[in-house]
C-alpha cells in the first residue's frame, strides 16, 4: 500500500515535469525554410482578435473577420501563397495568445500585440504597423474627467495587458493611487464597469470602441504609446525576418496607410 | 534554450512576487476554512431537515440541495459578482467566495450527511424513544455519533471538492492562489507552465494530507470488527 502511494507520487511528479517539457510542443527547428513550412500547411494561421472594431472583429451576422490586421493577414497569404484566401484565423486574446504561438498551433499573431522590450525576450516583433494608446472608460453617471479623479478607485484591467503599468506609471507621476482587478477576457470586464465592480475599463484606445455604449464614454485622456507589431515564434528567425520586409515595404509605398483611412483607425 | 517553457524562470523577479503569491495562498486557505465551516452548518442543519418526519422541513431541504446541486457555481459566482449589485448588494470577492463556496458544498454535505443518517436511524430511533428518548436527544446521543464515523470519509472528499473550487474566485479577481498564478504567469514573471505547476502544486499540498488521512480512517473502519454496514449511497463521489 505504502509502496503504491509512492508509486503513484512519483508518477504524478514525473507526469508534472514531462509535461512542462513538452508544453513547448512540436520544437520546430527555426533558421531555416519556415516559409516554406507555412506552404507545406497549405494555409497561414494567424491568431487575430474578435472583438476589436477595425482591427479584428467576427461580424455577427456573417462570421466573417474583418479589420485592419485581417487584411494584413490576407496580403502576407497573398504574398506567401498569391492567393489572398488561404489563410487561416483563429480568435485570441491577450491571455492565449502568447501560449499559442510558444506551441506551434499559429504561426503568426496579429492581434493588437504591443510590443516590449519584455515581450521582445520571449518573441520575435516586426516592425511597428499601427500606435496606439492607453485609454479609459467610464460611466457617464460617474463623474470622472480624467486621472485625477481616480484616487481610490478601482481600475479593470485585462491579465497579460500593458495598460495596468501604463497607468499606474501615469498616476505616479501625478501622485494618485488606485487598485486594479484583473479579468480574463475583456467582456468581464466591461460587465464589472456596468455593475460598478470597477470605476473605469482600461485598455488600448482602440479595443475600448468596441465597448462603447450609451451609458459610457472613452475620456480624452491617454497613455503610453502603444506599438503594434507582427508577432511570431523567437525560433521562427527567418520568418520574423520575412514578415519584417513585408511589414516595411507597405509602410513606405502606402498600402498600411490605406488601411488605416479604410477603417476609419 | 532560448524559448520554451522553461524561457523564462526568471528567479530574480521570481521572488519580488512571492509576498503576494503567498498572500493569494492565505487567502485561498482562509476561503477555504471559512466555507468549509459553512457547508458543514449548512449541510448538518439541511440534513437533519430531510431526514425529518415534518414535511415542510423535508421539502425546503430539497429546494436547497436541488438548486445548488443542477447549477454551476460559476454561475452562481457571476451572478453574485455581477447581478445583485443591480440590488444594491455588493459583497467584497472575500466573502462572494467564501458563501458561494459554502453554500454550494453545503447542499452536498447535507447529502452525505442524511445519507448517514438514514443508515443509522432505522430501528435505533424507535429503541431510542421507547427508552424515553426525544427526537433530539436521540440524534445528539445516539444517531449522530455513529454518523460522524461513517460520514467521515464522503465528508473529507467534499473539503478536497471545496478547497479545489475556491479557486472560481480567480475569475472575478478575487486574489486567491489561482488569480495571482494568472497574474504572474501573464505578466512575464513566469512561463505559464511553471507557474500553473507552482499552483497545482500548492492545491495539492492543501489536499493530499486530507485524502490520505481520509483513507487511512476508511481502513480503520474496515478492518474494526463492527456490526456497521455501510451503505452505497456513501462512497458516492459529488460535488466535482
Amino acid at each position: 500500500m505504502k509502496f503504491a502511494k509512492k508509486m503513484v507520487c512519483v508518477a504524478l511528479i514525473l507526469a508534472a515535469v514531462a509535461g512542462t517539457v513538452f508544453a513547448g510542443g512540436k520544437q520546430e527547428s527555426g533558421g531555416s525554410g519556415d516559409v516554406d513550412k507555412i506552404k507545406g500547411h497549405g494555409v497561414l494561421r494567424v491568431g487575430v482578435k474578435s472583438d476589436v472594431p477595425g482591427f479584428g472583429l467576427q461580424n455577427p451576422a456573417t462570421g466573417l473577420y474583418e479589420g485592419l490586421e485581417i487584411e494584413l493577414s490576407k496580403l502576407i497569404a497573398q504574398e506567401i501563397f498569391g492567393d489572398s484566401s488561404k489563410v487561416a484565423f483563429t480568435p485570441v486574446t491577450a491571455k492565449t495568445r502568447g501560449p499559442l504561438l510558444d506551441n506551434g498551433d499559429i504561426d503568426l499573431v496579429i492581434a493588437t500585440f504591443t510590443v516590449t522590450e519584455e515581450r521582445k525576450l520571449t518573441y520575435n516583433f516586426s516592425t511597428t504597423y499601427y500606435t496606439d494608446a492607453v485609454g479609459m472608460l467610464v460611466k457617464k453617471a460617474a463623474g470622472i474627467s480624467g486621472l485625477k479623479d481616480l484616487g481610490g478607485k478601482t481600475i479593470g484591467v485585462a491579465q497579460s495587458a500593458t495598460s495596468r503599468v501604463a497607468i499606474k506609471e501615469a498616476g505616479d507621476k501625478i501622485g494618485v493611487s488606485f487598485g486594479f482587478s484583473e479579468f480574463a477576457t475583456y467582456p468581464e470586464i466591461k460587465a464589472a464597469l456596468d455593475s460598478g465592480r470597477v470605476d473605469v475599463f482600461s485598455v488600448d484606445k482602440s479595443i475600448l470602441a468596441g465597448y462603447l455604449d450609451n451609458e459610457t464614454v472613452i475620456l480624452p485622456e491617454a497613455f503610453s504609446p502603444q506599438e503594434y507589431g507582427i508577432a511570431s515564434k523567437k525560433s521562427n528567425t527567418e520568418l520574423a525576418s520575412y514578415i519584417d520586409g513585408l511589414i516595411s515595404k507597405w509602410l513606405s509605398d502606402g498600402t498600411i496607410a490605406g488601411l488605416v483611412s479604410q477603417f476609419n483607425l | 534554450m532560448s524559448s520554451g517553457p522553461f524561457a523564462l524562470w526568471r528567479w530574480g523577479r521570481l521572488f519580488k512576487d512571492f509576498p503576494g503569491f503567498l498572500e493569494g495562498f492565505r487567502i485561498t486557505l482562509l476561503v477555504s476554512i471559512l466555507a468549509l465551516l459553512l457547508a458543514l452548518i449548512l449541510g448538518i442543519i439541511f440534513g437533519l431537515f430531510s431526514t425529518s418526519n415534518k414535511k415542510i422541513l423535508r421539502a425546503i431541504a430539497r429546494v436547497y440541495v436541488e438548486f445548488f446541486q443542477n447549477t454551476p457555481l460559476v454561475v452562481q459566482v457571476f451572478f453574485v459578482y455581477n447581478a445583485l449589485p443591480y440590488v444594491g448588494i455588493t459583497l467584497d470577492v472575500f466573502s462572494i467566495g467564501m458563501l458561494c463556496v459554502g453554500i454550494y458544498h453545503g447542499a452536498y454535505v447535507s447529502e452525505v450527511v442524511r445519507a448517514g443518517i438514514s443508515s443509522i436511524a432505522r430501528g435505533q430511533m424507535e429503541a431510542a424513544k421507547s427508552q424515553g428518548f426525544s427526537y433530539l436527544q436521540a440524534m445528539r446521543w445516539i444517531i449522530l455519533p455513529q454518523t460522524i464515523t461513517i460520514v467521515l470519509p464522503p465528508l473529507v472528499n467534499q473539503a478536497v471538492n471545496l478547497i479545489k473550487n475556491t479557486s472560481v474566485m480567480a475569475l472575478v479577481a478575487g486574489g486567491d492562489l489561482m488569480y495571482r498564478a494568472d497574474s504572474w504567469a501573464s505578466n512575464g514573471t513566469l512561463s505559464y507552465g511553471p507557474a500553473y505547476i507552482i499552483t497545482g502544486a500548492m492545491y495539492f499540498i492543501l489536499c493530499f494530507p486530507l485524502v490520505s488521512w481520509a483513507r487511512r480512517h476508511e481502513l480503520r473502519i474496515k478492518n474494526r470488527d463492527t456490526q456497521t454496514v455501510r451503505p452505497a449511497a456513501l462512497s458516492a463521489k459529488g460535488g466535482q
